[in-house]
């Protein structure tokens, strides 16, 4: 029988028992166990693109709804902790906003895109981080969005459309082989991940699953990478990411890349405390410029478990 | 030189295209031309998008798309209609045929689908702000009414609550 379903569960762990094999790379371990009993909570951007951020943050407090900076630097994130359903606010419709984790927001902002650049999203949707990207370079150039799956398009649309995003093309090409002819000023390889930093423990969710695809996924995060840099400008730049703890996915990756070309890490300033990536995992050892490269934990930053990796030619 | 666009990308408009959608845009709400300056406008079946240009564009036009800019407006019978999100956009350079509404009518607009308004106006699009200023979308004025063309799916009735809790 063919498989079509993308995920399935392989391994069931109980919750007090998940992550322990990071026991040794995350620090302040219990508060990071600690920090996953607790939800999520709601992190909105402010889209520049069709508002004042002042403006939309006065009108969501006006209307009782109690949203905190995320931190000095960035006036355009927010913590909106009892905020159910931001998806049912007006502000929403109007497209002044964004429900996005503090940590995919930074994805944009540590990539920083100059206006008039050509950029290339290797895998777009759901949309938020190429709308950011848009948002950045104040709808200037050119990007091109791209996702192989149909229905992950029409959603990466929608997105698209209700931030004002004006300079953007939607395209279906399998990351790992997106066209070579025209190289681009900036690349955004947020690749398919197993998705370990989104998981919370929460009444609702006993047990943590992990996709049977895990395996899988550093060979075509390998594929991914590779492909990105090849498509990079000489003075290009690109942001490897993922949401996953996993160093098989993270520090592997880059390394392999690190190998294969010419490539170099660039340093990340976020105004945001992150951990530096790691130099060895389960007795690999990697390319010491991997201290370049952030993680970023939910104990640290309220958000999303994130990596990410700057990129750029030597 | 004129750019080589790749089969999957709709056509770009013909002047003609252009020039009908330019002066329903002004005639209608005296959003000016050169508005659309700064855009690549293509067409495809009834409707219209809209492409910043930049240099850049040139260089992606080989790529097989499945979707290109922001969807501006559809041949709705005889009728050019602008989408909400373009209206969303680009509104703020309209000089007629706005009609700001109060949380009242607001409301009643998004429940019924109608408001009764006793306006001076020609049969067509008209665009729907709050007093705020903010702009939600067009509505279509008919008979002494406005009939929403706000997206029924995506305007809901929390949206109001949560709209209306500050008042």
């Amino acid at each position: 029988m063919v498989d079509t379903e993308p995920f399935h569960p392989r391994i069931i762990c109980p919750v007090n028992t998940v992550f322990e094999i990071y026991k040794h790379i995350i620090p302040d371990f219990s508060l990071f166990q600690e920090s996953l009993t607790k939800p999520f909570p709601v992190h909105l951007r402010m889209n520049r693109l069709l508002a004042e951020p002042s403006k939309v943050v006065s009108a969501l407090r006006k209307n009782g709804i109690v949203i905190t900076r995320v931190c000095r630097e960035h006036d355009t994130l927010y913590f909106a902790e009892d905020l159910p359903y931001p998806g049912n606010l007006l502000e929403y419709f109007l497209g002044h906003i964004h429900p996005q984790a503090t940590t995919s927001a930074l994805a944009a902002m540590a990539l920083k895109p100059r206006k008039h650049a050509l950029i290339l999203d290797m895998c777009a949707a759901p949309g938020g981080k190429s709308a950011h990207l848009a948002d950045l370079m104040e709808n200037t150039g050119f990007m091109v969005c791209n996702d192989l799956y149909a229905n992950r398009q029409v959603s990466l649309g929608h997105t698209l459309s209700r931030l004002g995003v004006q300079n953007s093309v939607v395209t279906g090409y399998q990351a790992q082989e997106f066209p070579l002819r025209q190289p681009f000023d900036y690349i955004l390889a947020d690749v398919p991940c197993s998705c370990e930093g989104r998981f919370r423990k929460t009444s609702e969710i006993t047990q943590y699953r992990e996709n049977r695809r895990k395996a899988q996924l550093p060979d075509i995060q390998k594929k991914i990478i590779l492909r990105g840099f090849d498509l990079l400008k000489n003075d290009g730049e690109m942001l490897y990411a993922t949401c996953t703890y996993n160093p098989a996915e993270n520090e592997s990756v880059v390394n392999f890349l690190l190998k294969e070309r010419d490539a170099d890490l660039l340093p990340i300033h976020l105004g945001i405390v992150f951990e530096p990536g790691l130099t060895e995992w389960n007795n690999e050892k990697y390319d010491k410029r991997l201290t370049r490269t952030a993680r970023f934990y939910p104990h640290h930053v309220n958000s999303v478990g994130f990596f990410m990796a700057r990129i750029g030619r030597k | 030189m004129s750019i080589r666009w790749a089969s999957s990308w709709p056509e770009l408009a013909g002047n003609d295209s252009r020039r009908a959608v330019e002066t329903y845009l002004l005639e209608r709400f005296g959003i000016p031309p050169a508005v659309l300056d700064e855009y690549y406008l293509f067409e495809r079946k009834k409707g219209w998008f809209i492409l910043g240009k930049s240099e850049q564009v040139k260089n992606g036009a080989h790529l097989k798309v499945s979707k290109v800019g922001l969807r501006a407006f559809r041949k709705v019978g005889q009728f050019i209609k602008p989408t909400t999100r373009f209206i969303q956009a680009f509104g703020r350079f309209a000089t007629k045929n706005i009609f700001q509404m109060d949380m009242t009518q607001f409301k009643t607009l998004v429940l019924t689908g109608e408001i009764t308004v006793d306006l001076a106006l020609e049969k067509g699009y008209v665009i729907l702000t709050l007093e705020d200023g903010r702009i939600l979308g067009l509505g279509f004025y008919i008979h002494g009414a406005i009939r929403s063309q706000l997206p029924g799916k995506e305007i809901r009735e929390s949206m109001l609550e949560s709209f209306c809790t500050g008042e």
